[in-house]
């Protein structure tokens, strides 16, 4: 079944909800796990009545046995909801072999709402360059995982990241705590992104970052003294062989590890995604972790 | 240094097509788009440094081409000295003529002479070349310093019979002109006959660095009487009187008398007296009775005698023989057909062969070898022994006519030819009721004289595939009617239909007469070898370049002519002297050939003065002032070094502009990747 959730295999396959479904049933089918993993009704433990408790949550017949109040808690006891945020900036459409950068943020956002929806769970998306392109509340109700896919199809590469304006725009959309997805390439000083995101987890939202790189980022190759243009500001720069060997190597390995150390001083999770990976690797890693936590 | 076609120049202004290119793709290049520039930095002093310096390095190379190129064609010349002085040493080259014209009095011996006396003129340091000519040029001595040496080649040349040729010794001169780097004096000996210059005067041009001195041993022209040809059948068969007709002519002579004598194997026959006009000529005839059979030695000869004592005589062969015995093979009912032919062979006006007919029952113990030739008419089968042995002889250089009726057509294949025998057709009653023969090959002996076979029907012919033979005659359906097939030494005459009148009527025309004798004397080879040839002639030697059998040359004085080698393979024979050369053919033949000098020698008339003043001149027309002098300098061409220089760097722009078209494609296919 890895082969098939190649990048490049799942490129050929039209419909993102195709997409999702070939990765998510793969993935499980491959786990021999519960589709529950961490968001189930199962019962956890009961605890003594405080004050301020909600009655509703206040196992009566053990009162009627016992006349002593318990709540009996359930490993999830709400159902979450989960926001991705997905980076449709012009430098997303970056890619080295057929599978754009943004194509790889598309299968992976399609494949977390795939889940959601099998968890009933509410989902929404967010979809930003500099300015808010498109945006799917929140919701469980039936239909939801079609309007995310729409949304998620639609997505066409921008202009510039700006991480501020859409963040704050999803401070105010967001009024439920829950677990918020940032899919992007992080082209930002590591500072200014947890910045613009610190609030949402001030908020006890959960941030995950996904940072979304090609294997041409990481490590380039470059024969000859190059002109290159930054997709996204159009600027033009003469680079060598030698910088692109020994120099940008180091500052780009020095930039995610500073992201990754920020977000997680800042409580986030962080994972980096390689295009080049097969995609149901890179949810297997942040659904072990997660399952973890929970 | 100057250009042998400036026009070229012009080319150089295409230098503008590279600079014109390379300004406008100075400014243009690829551009790699990338997602973020963020964690680079600008270091691009270095690389386009590198990459303006690779630009104007191909650019360099470009007009470098184009400039060359253009040079090539404008073919540039530096002007140098020919050659480097040569301290005044020269090369004396000695020519003397030892043409036939050359035996007038003490000519030859006066030349040699003065040939010797030359080498006085030998200095220390100077090389000499002897030469011997007449229509060939022999080089009797490398260029040397010996003197003595040189002394014995000029004594060690000897008289010959050819006829001077100008042409050939300016052209050796020419030569050695060319190929020596000293200054060449060239001292020709030499009776300056008028005859003997070449047709475009241009022939005699010499090199630049050679002077000729032309030395004559006699001054003034002496007339000469001569025979000046015979006419003499080489060949007779009959007991009748030989017709010799011989011309007498004088050159630069008075009207005067002359005794005329005809000569057979040394003895008087008969004489004549006649007056030859002044420098004519007048024509004799003889009626000779006493011709013994076999080879006989003939000569015609004028008295008295003068100064060039040669050509007062010219000789002649003349062969004696038997009637030609003809074998002619047919079946046993079928006699018609050497009745009709052996009239034929009978009523030629030079009957020269007798008809022996046999029917193939008859055969069996006759050998083909003594038949002049052999004629299979219309035979189905052959004794297998008289088959063989015909074959052999044919092979060996025996001749076999072969005539295909309705009896031959039952066989696969011709007789002894062995063509495929494809059908036989008969002309149909109801379409046309006969034949013509077409498509005449008048050029072969066999129908000549047969008047193109004019109203011969013919009712019967036997279709046979000639292949690659030569068909000489084809009927009007293009069935071919006589074909011409060469076997070893041998050859057949293949004839598709038959001698009697009932194939065809062919025996019953006039023209059947002539094909007989025709065919007959084709097929025994008379008449196909001259017996007088002119010295520098060639004999035939074999027709087939097979070199199983020998033949022999015997020259005048009764010495083998030829090598082993030469007599195994020899094709043919240059005869170079005066007399009778004896020929004993691979056919077993044996044949007498008289070869007389070329009469055009005889005629001893000098080239004037103003002639001869021209050609020692053309030396130094032609280029500077000759031996000696010192040469002007000569436009030294360049081209060749521009060539070579064009090539390398062509190579060197391909190389480079290689790599950039390398690098380019990678562009462009990450490019269409991303």
């Amino acid at each position: 079944m890895q082969r098939f959730l190649d990048p490049k295999v799942l490129s050929s396959i039209s419909g993102l909800g195709l997409i999702a479904k070939t990765v998510v049933d793969g993935y499980v089918s491959g786990m021999h796990r519960s589709p529950d993993f961490g968001f189930s009704q199962e019962f956890a433990e009961y605890r003594a009545y405080s004050e301020g408790d909600d009655l509703r949550h206040v196992d009566w017949n053990v009162f009627a046995r016992t006349e002593r109040t318990y709540l009996k808690r359930y490993r999830g006891e709400t159902n979450t909801q989960i926001s991705l945020l997905l980076d449709a900036s012009k430098s997303m459409d970056f890619g080295s072999h057929t599978v754009s950068k943004l194509d790889y943020a598309r299968y992976v956002a399609a494949s977390i709402a795939y889940l959601s929806n099998q968890q009933r769970d509410a989902a929404g998306i967010l979809i930003f360059d500099d300015e808010i392109q498109n945006y799917v509340p929140p919701s469980s109700r039936q239909g939801q995982f079609a309007r995310m896919v729409h949304a998620i199809e639609h997505a066409v590469p921008g202009t510039r990241t700006d991480f501020s304006k859409p963040f704050l725009h999803c401070q105010q959309f967001l009024h439920r705590r829950g677990v918020i997805v940032v899919l992007s390439d992080f082209y930002e000083e590591p500072g200014k992104v947890i910045k613009a995101m610190e609030p949402l987890r001030f908020r006890g939202n959960e941030v995950v970052l996904f940072h979304i790189l090609d294997p041409q980022e990481i490590r380039p190759t470059l024969g000859e003294p190059k002109l290159l243009i930054d997709m996204e500001t159009s600027d033009a720069m003469e680079v060598t062989p030698d910088y692109v060997k020994h120099d940008y190597p180091e500052k780009i390995d020095a930039h995610i590890a500073a992201l990754k150390e920020a977000a997680q001083r800042a409580g986030m999770d962080y994972f980096m995604l390689n295009t080049a990976r097969p995609l149901d690797e890179a949810l297997r890693e942040y659904l072990t972790v997660r399952q973890g936590r929970m | 240094m100057g250009f042998l076609a400036p026009w070229f120049l012009a080319g150089i202004a295409a230098v503008g097509l590279p600079i014109y290119i390379h300004l406008l793709r100075q400014h243009k290049s690829i551009p790699l788009p990338f997602s973020s520039l963020m964690f680079f930095e600008r270091r691009t002093q270095s690389s386009i440094k590198h990459r303006r310096l690779k630009y104007l390095l191909l650019l360099a190379l470009r007009l470098l081409l184009l400039l060359l190129l253009a040079l090539a064609f404008a073919n540039p010349y530096i002007r140098r000295t020919a050659a480097p002085a040569s301290d005044g040493r020269k090369l004396l080259v000695v020519a003397v003529d030892r043409s036939f014209s050359m035996r007038a009095g003490n000519r030859f011996d006066t030349a040699k002479q003065q040939a010797v006396d030359t080498l006085s003129e030998f200095r220390p340091g100077d090389l000499a070349q002897v030469i011997a000519f007449d229509s060939h040029v022999e080089l009797l001595t490398q260029p040397i310093d010996s003197v003595p040496e040189l002394r014995a080649a000029i004594r060690s040349i000897s008289q010959g019979d050819g006829r001077s040729a100008y042409g050939e010794i300016s052209r050796t001169l020419r030569s050695i002109g060319q190929a020596s780097k000293r200054p060449v004096e060239a001292h020709v000996f030499s009776d300056m006959q008028r005859s003997s210059l070449p047709s475009p005067f241009s022939e005699l041009g010499l090199a630049a660095n050679t002077r000729l001195r032309l030395h004559a041993p006699a001054e003034a022209m002496e007339p000469n009487w001569f025979v000046e040809s015979v006419k003499a059948p080489a060949t007779i068969y009959q007991a009748k009187k030989v017709r010799v007709q011989a011309t007498i002519a004088g050159a630069g002579t008075p009207a005067a008398e002359r005794k005329v004598e005809v000569l057979l194997n040394g003895r008087t026959l008969d004489s004549k007296q006649v007056k030859v006009p002044a420098s004519g000529r007048m024509t004799v005839e003889f009626f000779l009775n006493d011709a013994p059979y076999g080879l006989n030695r003939g000569e015609v000869r004028i008295a008295p005698g003068d100064a060039l004592a040669q050509d007062d005589k010219f000789f002649f062969a003349l062969e004696r023989k038997e009637a030609g015995r003809v074998l002619f093979v047919h079946e046993a009912r079928q006699g018609n057909g050497a009745l009709y032919y052996r009239t034929a062979l009978d009523s030629a006006p030079n009957a020269a062969f007798t008809l022996e007919a046999v029917t193939t029952d008859q055969v069996a113990n006759i050998s083909p070898t003594k038949y002049s030739f052999v004629v299979l008419s219309d035979v189905a089968s052959l004794p297998s022994s008289f088959e063989d042995s015909l074959k052999k002889h044919v092979q060996g250089g025996g001749s076999v006519l072969i005539a295909l009726g309705p009896v031959a057509a039952t066989r696969p294949r011709v007789p002894i030819a062995g063509e495929p025998v494809l059908e036989s057709r008969y002309a149909a009653r109801g379409g046309d009721r006969f034949q013509m023969a077409t498509s005449l090959d008048a050029s072969h002996p066999t129908i000549h004289g047969a008047n193109r076979m004019d109203g011969v029907k013919f009712y019967h012919a036997v279709r046979v595939d000639a292949g690659s033979d030569r068909v000489i005659a084809r009927l009007s359906d293009q069935t071919p009617l006589l074909i011409d097939k060469k076997i070893g030494e041998g050859r057949a005459i293949v004839y598709t239909s038959t001698f009697d009148n009932v194939s065809n009527d062919f025996p019953l025309h006039t023209s059947f007469v002539p094909f007989a004798e025709e065919t007959a004397e084709y097929l025994s080879g008379i008449g196909q070898t001259p017996s007088n040839y002119p010295v520098d002639s060639y004999m035939e030697l074999r027709t087939a370049k097979d070199t199983g059998a020998s033949v022999e040359v015997l020259d005048p004085d009764g010495k083998r002519s030829l090598s082993l080698q030469e007599s195994a393979s020899a094709q043919t024979f240059r005869v170079s002297r005066e007399g009778y050369y004896e020929i004993r053919r691979s056919s077993g033949r044996h044949e007498i050939a008289a070869v007389h000098a070329d009469r055009r020698e005889s005629d001893l008339g000098t080239i004037p003065t103003e002639t001869l003043a021209l050609w020692q001149g053309a030396g130094q027309v032609n280029g500077n002032g000759g031996a000696g002098q010192p040469s002007e300098p000569k436009p030294y061409s360049l081209w060749w070094y521009f060539v070579f220089a064009l090539f390398l760097v062509a190579l060197l722009e391909s190389w480079i502009a290689s790599r950039y078209l390398a690098v380019e494609n990678e562009v462009v296919a990450r490019k269409e990747a991303a």
